[in-house]
């Protein structure tokens, strides 16, 4: 989940690593403060989730990729297609980073709004804001290769 | 939800679907950590024997006896300094009054002295 969400956020394997290796390291130094499976699970998921911000932040990681500069599906793309899955990705990417983190949060770790305005301490209009914003603009841009093979 | 969104949604899924660690990462980790545990000497080992179970409560009571001592410390203080300044003031009205008494003295005896006197005279 942490190396994941890094990973899903960063889109570098290595960066992905660093940042989830300082998430366990600080796990380990803040182990007597956490009790529980679920409590340790929920202080990963922040924890990542905002170290995965300032990482990208501090290495200056934020995308080169703009919406305009990503091509258009082909036509023989269908869902399912390991292509179009990257392109959805690299899509994600150009989000703004609380856009994509809603993103990652909503579809890698399958929580609702009001769960994904707690951890990332934001309104949950905001959040709902944020993924009707994202999944608009991934529909216009992907409409046609999804809807193509749904006739 | 139409059938286009539920495809999406299916689509971002699998896009985001969970990956695993690259190969080696758990052996990485437990070398930090190790690293990191070598580094929990002096004062942190000593807390963690002195507040071994209960930590936040230990701390808790740890931070509250501080606090006490604190200000029982102060307390302290503020009376030692006024028990000083009573004593300096008591000094001073001891020998006001020692002073008072040499004078009032002196005054008696220019008294006696004059009546006796007077007394010779008639």
């Amino acid at each position: 989940m942490v190396f994941s969400i890094a990973l899903h956020y960063l889109h570098d394997r290595e960066s992905a690593e660093e940042v989830a290796q300082d998430v366990f390291v600080q796990l380990y130094r803040q182990r007597d403060r956490l009790s529980g499976p679920g409590h340790v699970t929920a202080w990963l998921r922040r924890v990542a989730c905002h170290r995965s911000i300032d990482y990208a932040r501090s290495h200056r990681l934020d995308p080169k990729i703009g919406l305009e500069e990503l091509a258009e599906p082909a036509s023989e793309e269908r869902p399912g297609d390991p292509m179009l899955r990257e392109k959805l990705r690299k899509l994600i990417l150009s989000l703004s980073e609380k856009a994509r983190m809603v993103m990652i949060l909503r579809y890698q770790e399958d929580l609702d709004p009001e769960e994904i305005a707690r951890e990332l301490e934001m309104p949950v209009s905001t959040v709902k804001s944020h993924l009707q914003r994202s999944l608009a603009t991934l529909r216009e841009k992907f409409g046609r290769a999804l809807g193509g093979s749904l006739g | 939800m139409s059938r286009l969104d539920d495809e999406l949604s299916n689509e971002l899924k699998k896009a985001l679907r969970r990956e695993e660690p690259p190969v080696g990462f758990e052996g990485r980790l437990m070398a930090r950590l190790s690293s990191e545990s070598k580094r929990e000497t002096g004062l942190a080992r000593w807390f963690k024997l002195a507040l071994p179970r209960f930590p936040m409560m230990s701390r808790l009571a740890f931070a509250s006896v501080l606090c006490l001592m604190f200000v029982a410390g102060v307390h302290y203080e503020r009376e030692r300094q006024e028990r000083v300044e009573g004593e300096a003031a008591k000094a001073k009205l001891m020998q006001a009054l020692r002073v008072t008494g040499t004078e009032l003295q002196a005054m008696r005896e220019k008294v006696m002295a004059s009546s006796g006197d007077r007394a010779a005279g008639e």
